[in-house]
């Protein structure tokens, strides 16, 4: 069973700092793997390990993005496809060029995905991905089965749980319950930069099909949510009771 | 705050220069277990609970007693890169790191001075840690004075026998070997002694000020009888061993101790810019920004001095001065910084666990591997013998 996963090398929230007006200093900010990807890679190689096949991590970035791709190499990815993007791009042009690494990676059984990035959470990526390859896509997949070239997923989606199937090749997105991502041991994370890597250029991706224009982000600005931080001094019951007082005046209850 | 910060990328560019990237890669991956496996469990080691086993168990099975020796086996890492990951395992819980660089060091002995049979016995069991080892050198009267060590082997004809008592031992009661120096009709030598031989036994575990997620307690030998096969290396040169290995060992220690200045500082700096009082961020206050400079300045430097030690080692040089320079000053060093950040946090920090547990941990570490008065005899003997 051949299988990509695709992850990126997203800015680490924890770290992200604001400027004294309260504005996120991006230029700069740390980066990892996406948290959600962590679950993807764990998922992918546990398939792998169930039955035989390979996995192949693809991931579009730039600057310190393979430190990602070696991470997932690390968890046991078997070679990479390091799509450099030089800057970053929008979901549609993103999608695009994954999608043309997978096919670059040969015949591909599934491609899964994270339920969306951990900085920006679009969730955009995965489906968009799949309609470029024309696969069936199940979207926050929480438990899997493969056989007989069928896939069998449970999926969290907020209105319930739902079971969906699709035959292979397919695409999914897995949401992070799914798994608790493995460490890898820090020997495997030596070996990984032995593993192979083929870093590619975006035109070198390029055919007809290529989105022109896309979305590019002005800014970004933090949202300040005001509390009006009213404490409620005395008794349990007396406290209570003002509290359902002011949920009525507020017209909450 | 992440434990690998751009801090210890600089100084992997620093020394190491091409090849920090494979380095960053083991040293970022470490830190990630450490935070979310490590991290949220040291306060409930501190508090006196059972778990260092288990945290022990994971970090062994990351590999990181693996680090600094040869493969097979090792990952043939730098000494440097060891002595980082051991900081960033200060940082997240010390008594845990003290622990096994106690341990890792014996690996070494074992791996250094100990004969074929000893090593194929143990080196393997011991860098995976399926056994765990202590360091038996310190005696109730006899500390930084190793030398008159009153612990005594006498030869016999199959073994030896030993008699004596070894005090403050780092996993005492846990342990299922004991790295043990006695005195004999040569010398000094080292010793390799089961858990289990009988004769071997410990104290009670000694409450201690910090580094309470750890063991430590007396190991007694009352006619001990050991195989000659456990002798380690040759007899009369046991005090030899025990220098080197307290060399590497030192630079660990100041290692951790630059790990834990780390994690308190992280804590200070950022209540520092949260807690505002007269109107400002308490970071802002002149007083308060004297406090992190010095604390960043200081933290920089005994990290600077233990990567020198290491770096001096992996070239095969003379590092014993150096090493015990890194120690003296990255203990101390993590005293003042601790103490400075109990200040910054004030009430909070007298009370607060999680914060006066740095300035508890990094205290006994200007005394154990060498006390900071022993260790400067040797370096200020070292200046004055080559001033002559």
């Amino acid at each position: 069973m051949n299988i990509v996963v695709c992850v990126k090398h997203a800015v680490d929230e924890s770290e992200l700092k604001a400027d004294s007006a309260g504005k996120p200093q991006l230029q700069g900010a740390l980066s990892k793997m996406s948290n959600f990807d962590r679950n993807a890679v764990e998922e992918a190689v546990k398939l792998k390990e169930s039955r035989t096949g390979t996995v192949t991590v693809v991931s579009l970035g730039s600057g310190d993005w393979k430190k990602s791709i070696k991470e997932a190499l690390a968890m046991g990815c078997d070679r990479a496809i390091a799509v450099n993007s030089g800057s970053a791009l929008d979901a549609l042009s993103t999608s695009y060029y994954l999608s043309r690494a997978v096919r670059r990676s040969g015949p591909v059984d599934l491609v899964v995905f994270s339920e969306g990035s951990s900085d920006t959470y679009q969730g955009l990526v995965a489906p968009m991905t799949a309609e470029w390859l024309k696969l069936p896509f199940l979207g926050y997949v929480r438990k899997l089965e493969v056989g007989d070239g069928r896939i069998r997923c449970e999926l969290a989606l907020e209105e319930g749980e739902r079971v969906a199937e699709a035959s292979l090749p397919a695409a999914i997105s897995v949401v992070s319950e799914i798994n608790s991502p493995r460490y890898p041991t820090l020997l495997q994370v030596m070996q990984a930069s032995k593993k192979p890597m083929e870093e590619v250029s975006l035109d070198s991706l390029r055919d007809e099909e290529a989105p022109r224009g896309g979305v590019s982000v002005a800014e970004v600005q933090v949202v300040s949510v005001s509390r009006k931080r009213i404490l409620f001094e005395g008794t349990p019951e007396e406290s209570s009771r003002m509290l359902v007082d002011a949920l009525k005046k507020e017209g909450l209850v | 705050m992440g434990l690998f910060q751009p801090e210890h990328q600089n100084a992997l560019r620093a020394i190491y220069g091409d090849a920090q990237s494979t380095y960053a890669g083991v040293l970022e991956s470490l830190a990630v277990f450490l935070e979310e496996k490590v991290v949220p469990r040291s306060a409930a080691l501190d508090a006196g609970g059972p778990g260092i086993g288990e945290v022990r168990r994971m970090l062994f099975d990351q590999g990181l007693c693996r680090m600094p020796f040869e493969a097979p086996g090792g990952m043939s890492l730098p000494f440097g890169i060891y002595s980082l990951a051991m900081e960033l395992a200060g940082s997240a819980d010390a008594a845990t790191a003290m622990s096994m660089g106690v341990h890792c060091a014996v690996a070494e002995g074992i791996n250094r001075f100990g004969g074929e049979s000893l090593k194929e016995s143990f080196f393997e069991d011991l860098i995976s840690g399926r056994k765990l080892a202590a360091f038996a050198l310190t005696e109730p009267s006899s500390g930084s004075d190793a030398r008159s060590m009153s612990t005594r082997a006498v030869r016999t004809g199959s073994g030896y026998v030993i008699n004596g008592s070894k005090m403050f031992i780092t996993n005492a009661g846990e342990a299922d070997v004991y790295f043990v120096f006695a005195k004999t009709e040569k010398g000094h030598a080292a010793f390799l002694v089961d858990r289990s031989t009988p004769g071997l036994s410990t104290g009670e575990d000694l409450a201690k000020l910090g580094m309470r997620g750890s063991r430590t307690a007396e190991v007694r030998f009352e006619d001990c009888a050991i195989p000659a096969e456990r002798l380690v290396g040759e007899d009369g040169k046991g005090f030899e061993y025990a220098k080197v290995m307290l060399n590497g060992s030192r630079i660990i220690m100041g290692s951790i101790c630059v790990g834990i200045a780390r994690a308190a500082y992280g804590k200070a700096l950022a209540y520092g810019l949260q807690r505002n009082l007269f109107g400002q961020r308490l970071a802002d206050l002149p007083l308060t920004r004297e406090k992190i400079a010095n604390m960043r300045t200081e933290i920089t430097s005994g990290r600077m001095l233990c990567l020198y030690a290491s770096r001096l080692r992996e070239m095969g040089l003379d590092y014993a001065s150096e090493a015990a320079q890194a120690k003296v000053f990255s203990t101390e060093m993590a005293a003042r910084v601790c103490d400075h950040v109990i200040q910054v946090f004030a009430g909070y920090g007298y009370t607060d666990s999680d914060i006066h547990r740095h300035w508890r941990d990094a205290r006994l570490l200007t005394i154990g591997e060498g006390t900071s008065e022993v260790l400067r005899l040797l370096i200020a003997g070292r200046e004055v013998a080559g001033s002559r």
